[in-house]
């Protein structure tokens, strides 16, 4: 697998000029078409997705499952990535408008700078269903998570395994961003519900990885044999913390919890180095939008609102999330 | 009557070097003061702590008889007083009017400038000085001269009282420094004070009404112009008195070791043809823009040419860059030294070995030792005053700088060197040096092509003597016999 | 005379003096900061500070060189992603050798520096745009190479790279290595001689027959590769190739170099003073995260921290 995973790469370096000149021709758009056969005498639906930033691992999962799912359901699909620009976003919105799409997918960048996008589409009659993140102006479906669910889930494993009592360092994400703020909220909603546990410190390390090894490293100088458990608010920096933790020999007396459960996270997970992880379903995200936009098209009934619950990983139901 | 300016006792020092010790001067209303004395006798920082550009570790000015502080150039313009200095740092791409109105132009409502009376007012000051430059004009498309015009409108535009020029006509032609005369004798008459510094002694009589003598930072004499004869001033000047130059011996009957044959260069200069001998010193005369730098430059690769022919030692070569011509065995020392002829922060030792780091190094590693030794020798040898072979050249002035590119340019070892005008900017006894250098160089067989604006340098070093007048050349001469009558009728165009 | 200068200024003790500036600094806050938490003067402690500091330490050695020759090097951080991933995709556990990898990684930025280098001179574009389009370049390259995910699972030799080496972590040691063979470099080689004469007077160099063009592209091609170096490093110190890692990397690279000294106009500067910027970065960080300063506090006093430094220093150079 991993061997074939390089020859794809290298295969993908040596077409690195050709396939960039083809990137520039192509601009963003990229019709993600199956080859699909259209029922005969009716037009195959057509959905505009608008994602923030396909360069995430994350999205690109829920784009994955937008997809595959689509293609099983025979609906084209024009897929754009915003690049975390909420401007660009509006304009693919736009696009997707003047192109008279049946309906619209939208991945916000911005709950505030992205609502233009909904306003318009619903201005134009066209269904718009938000995935993964809001905007400030209702949609006509969301399909999503609660972000302060995820630090809930966490903050209590951490509180049941050290008993209610113990010392916690929260890493934060990028300071302002929705993620943060919501993960930050459902942590200290748990904090203030279990007086035993104690926040020594809590400080950004930007969702980074080598940020969050250094914060951890300074960390461990300050506080030492005193921390029983850190909550990193995603696994990027819940494997900083670990690896910096590990290098310290301390990794023994200290419970790591992130949210995210990308590959990295689980494969230590599997291997007992990191406690646990919140498993944030993409997949169920990107299929459920598709199928709510395919409900509301069909004007059968549809919920305004699509909670995908988190799920703890941990060392006990991993072989549910690895293959 | 009293005394306009009076600069009482000032020193000054620069990173513990005093460049002026106690120095006092007065200066009456209306009169044009020479001040001269050797490159470093302190003329140009004392000049530039009256215009607020440096501050005076002790002493004081009076204006008026009040004594006055100006802590930047700013304040000294708004107090009357204005310099104008070597360089000229107009703003290249905006107008005359607006140039001269830089800062103080004319407003109305919220700070819109008023263009109409801006026009108005540049050409009510053109016409009080008799001057036909367009208002709306680039500084880009002016000549020097021109700037420099430009320039004294400034002055006269923030009500100066006391203008400072430094070496004013250094880049110009003869017919136009007589322009800039009778406009300075003009502002003289309106009762504006001048202060002029000019290594040029022949200006100096025939401007000033006083001179002011200047030496290692000292205060020497001050004279009334009719009071004092040139010798005198010279020997106040350097402190001994000027040896006569004894005329340079004609070059041997070599095989020329430079052939440059129909060489031409756009609109710069065509059909240049001449041959040059090893020991020979070959001077050429012409007017600003008569095409002699650019020759120099093609030469050396700076700006090569486009057609004809290069040869040394009978080979012909493409010399396309300084590298191909370093190679060859050409070098060339720059008309302008700040631009293009050293870099400000590196010391003699650094700038002389530049050219030709390659001598002192091993496997790329610079042989720091044998690099310091061959430095300290041409310190001594070109006689260059420096606090030590580190200081950065930015401090040393013009003639030791100018002794430091001519140092480079001798250690890469060329057979023919390039000197565009030599000694401009320097002081009489760095001039009298860098022509024994000059002189030593021929005689021990570099063969080397001379642009110089100053004809007596000319008369006194070549052995031969070529004309250029718009891009060509337009006679060749012997020094000994011609008259500069001659040179000037070939240089003239028409 | 003591050994050469790195930088073309006159007398030892004037440069003595500079550099005190800057330490000077460093003393005034290190003592605050071990009065305030005494944890921070402690081995383990600046041992961290160390391993801390050495990824923006090579970054910033690698960005004296072009800011000698008066450019500038906004790519620093996208080639860092781009090499870290080049890296992790040969760093798989028994694939490679460990210095295919490695080598790979210094080349693959040395290749993104020479181009710049290629550009900027032969095209006669100014460097900040130039680096900048190699800013957007590189990344979309490392997210291409990478599928936009991280690259992990690397093998152990690898990762010794960011381990430890008799208790010393070795990207410290690299780092050492690095900027004492810069600083031989820049001030005992003909062509380190050359940088700072171009950046000090580019007119005057060409005319002085020095290739500048060449010696330009060679600053952005160390650049570059030592950006490679950097991105190999940060493979190893967070176990996978990242293709989002090293944003803005670039900028805390530069700010080293000058609050070390080194202009940002060209000809001034040295690796000496590089390295304290990048230590005074380092403590910075370190010691207000021990004193467990809020985020927000944290950000501004940074900024005010190295904008006071830069001007105490040139303060104390008049």
């Amino acid at each position: 697998m991993l061997k074939s995973m390089i020859r794809f790469r290298s295969a993908f370096a040596e077409l690195l000029f050709p396939a960039l000149c083809l990137a520039l021709v192509c601009g963003c758009d990229r019709p993600g078409t199956p080859e699909q056969p259209a029922k005969p005498g009716t037009k195959p639906i057509v959905i505009g997705v608008s994602l923030m930033n396909l360069a995430s691992e994350f999205i690109g999962m829920i784009n994955q499952s937008i997809e595959a799912r689509a293609k099983e359901l025979g609906v084209q699909l024009i897929v754009t990535d915003a690049q975390r620009s909420p401007e660009k976003q509006v304009q693919q919105v736009e696009g997707f408008i003047a192109r008279k799409v049946d309906a619209i997918i939208l991945n916000p960048c911005e709950v505030e700078a992205s609502s233009p996008a909904v306003t318009k589409a619903l201005a134009a009659g066209i269904p718009i269903i938000n995935v993964n993140s809001e905007t400030r102006t209702a949609p006509t479906a969301f399909v999503g998570s609660r972000d302060e669910e995820s630090a809930r889930i966490a903050m209590d494993y951490i509180a049941t395994r050290l008993n209610g009592h113990g010392n916690v360092l929260m890493m934060q994400g990028f300071l302002g961003q929705a993620a943060q703020i919501k993960r930050d909220q459902g942590a200290r909603e748990v904090l203030k519900s279990r007086p035993g546990l104690k926040l020594l410190a809590d400080q950004t390390a930007e969702w980074d990885r080598a940020k969050a090894i250094s914060l951890m490293e300074n960390w461990i100088q300050a506080h030492g044999t005193n921390i029983q458990a850190v909550f990193a608010q995603n696994d990027e920096m819940g494997m900083g913390a670990l690896l910096a933790l590990e290098q310290a020999k301390l990794k023994e007396k200290v419970i790591v919890v992130s949210v995210d459960a990308i590959s990295d996270a689980l494969q230590a997970v599997k291997a007992g180095r990191l406690d646990a992880t919140v498993f944030q379903d993409a997949r169920g995200q990107g299929s459920t939008a598709v199928d709510t936009a395919l409900s509301i098209l069909r004007k059968q009934p549809f919920s305004p609102q699509v909670f995908i619950p988190f799920q703890l990983v941990t060392r006990t139901n991993i072989s549910n999330y690895t293959k | 009557m009293g005394w306009l300016l009076e600069i009482c006792d000032i020193t000054k020092s620069f990173s513990g070097v005093p460049v002026l010790n106690g120095v006092s001067l007065s200066l009456q209303a209306g009169e044009i003061h020479a001040l001269v004395g050797e490159n470093g006798a302190g003329k140009s920082t004392l000049m530039k702590v009256v215009a607020g550009l440096h501050q005076p570790d002790a002493g004081e000015l009076r204006l008026d008889g009040n004594p006055t502080r100006f802590r930047s150039p700013h304040e000294a313009l708004l107090a009357g007083v204005a310099m104008i200095h070597q360089e000229l740092l107009p703003f290249l791409d905006l107008t005359v009017a607006e140039n001269i109105f830089m800062g103080i132009e004319p407003v109305s409502g919220p700070g819109w400038i008023d263009r109409p009376a801006l026009h108005r007012k540049t050409v009510e000051l053109l016409d009080r000085l008799g001057l036909k430059i367009p208002p709306d004009r680039r500084m880009r498309e002016l000549r020097v001269a021109e700037m420099q015009t430009v320039e004294i409108l400034k002055a006269l535009a923030h009500n100066a009282r006391l203008i400072i020029m430094d070496e004013p006509t250094s880049a110009l032609t003869d017919r136009e420094a007589g322009a800039l005369f009778a406009i300075l004798n003009d502002l003289r008459q309106r009762g504006a004070s001048i202060i002029y510094i000019s290594h040029k002694l022949e200006e100096v009589f025939r401007l000033a009404d006083r001179v002011t003598i200047l030496r290692d930072g000292c205060h020497v004499a001050t004279h009334p112009i009719g009071g004092i004869t040139t010798e005198a001033l010279i020997s106040l000047m350097v402190g001994r008195p000027l040896a006569n130059r004894p005329r340079s011996a004609p070059g041997r009957a070599a095989p020329p070791i430079l052939s440059v044959r129909n060489l031409a260069l756009g609109r710069r200069f065509n059909n240049v043809s001449f041959d040059l001998a090893p020991g020979e010193v070959l001077g050429i005369a012409g007017l600003m823009g008569a095409g002699r730098s650019s020759l120099l430059s093609a030469l050396y690769g700076l700006d090569p040419a486009d057609s004809g022919q290069i040869s040394i030692g009978g080979r012909a070569l493409k010399i396309s860059s300084p590298r191909n011509a370093l190679d060859a065995g050409i070098g060339l020392v720059t008309e302008d030294r700040k631009v293009s002829g050293f870099i400000p922060l590196f010391g003699p030792r650094q700038n002389m070995t530049l050219a030709a780091l390659r001598r002192w190094c091993r496997f790329g590693w610079i042989d720091q030792a044998a690099e310091s030794a061959v430095a300290d020798e041409q310190i001594r040898l070109f006689g260059i005053r420096a606090s030590g072979r580190d200081q950065p050249v930015l401090r040393l002035s013009g003639g030791n700088q100018q002794k430091v590119v001519l140092a480079r340019s001798m250690l890469a070892g060329p057979g023919v060197l390039l000197l565009d005008e030599p000694t401009r900017g320097i002081d009489i006894a760095a001039k009298e040096e860098v022509h024994r250098i000059v002189s030593d160089l021929a005689r021990n067989g570099t063969a080397i092509l001379l642009v110089s604006s100053e004809l007596p340098e000319l008369l006194s070093l070549s052995h031969r003597l070529l004309v250029m007048c718009e891009g060509r050349i337009t006679g060749t001469l012997d020094p000994r016999t011609t008259t500069q009558e001659e040179i000037l009728t070939l240089a003239m165009p028409g | 005379m003591s050994p050469k200068p790195a930088t073309p200024k006159s007398r030892t003790v004037l440069r003595l003096l500079e550099r005190f500036g800057l330490v000077i600094v460093l003393l005034i806050i290190g003592t605050a900061l071990t009065l305030l938490q005494p944890q921070f003067l402690t081995s383990a402690n600046l041992l961290n500070v160390a391993r801390q500091i050495s990824i923006n330490g090579i970054l910033a050695v690698g960005v004296t060189y072009v800011l000698l020759t008066g450019g500038v090097d906004l790519s620093l951080g996208s080639i860092v992603a781009l090499t870290g991933v080049v890296a992790a995709t040969f760093a798989h556990p028994g694939e490679w050798p460990v210095l295919v990898p490695i080598a790979l990684g210094i080349l693959s930025g040395a290749c993104c520096g020479a181009l710049n280098g290629l550009v900027i001179t032969r095209g006669r574009i100014a460097p900040f745009i130039v680096t900048l389009g190699m800013m957007t370049l590189a990344r979309g390259l490392a997210l291409l190479l990478s599928n936009g995910r991280p690259v992990s699972n690397l093998g152990t030799g690898f990762l010794a790279v960011g381990g430890d080496f008799l208790g010393f972590p070795v990207q410290i040691l690299i780092l050492l290595a690095i900027a004492g063979a810069s600083r031989l470099f820049l001030s005992n080689m003909r062509l380190g001689r050359h940088i700072f004469a171009v950046g000090g007077n580019e007119e005057a160099s060409r005319a002085a027959g020095l290739n500048v063009a060449g010696i330009k592209t060679f600053a952005y091609t160390m650049s570059g590769g030592l950006a490679g170096l950097a991105g190999v490093m940060l493979a190893a110190r967070i176990t996978t190739g990242q293709p989002n890692a090293g944003v803005a990397y670039e900028l805390d690279a530069i700010a080293a170099a000058v609050i070390g000294g080194t202009s940002l106009s060209g000809g001034v500067g040295g690796i000496g003073g590089t390295l304290l910027g990048a230590l005074l970065m380092g403590v910075i960080n370190n010691g207000l995260d021990l004193l467990n300063v809020s985020s927000y506090y944290q950000q501004i006093i940074k900024g005010i921290i190295i904008i006071g430094a830069v001007w105490l220093d040139r303060r104390q150079r008049n």
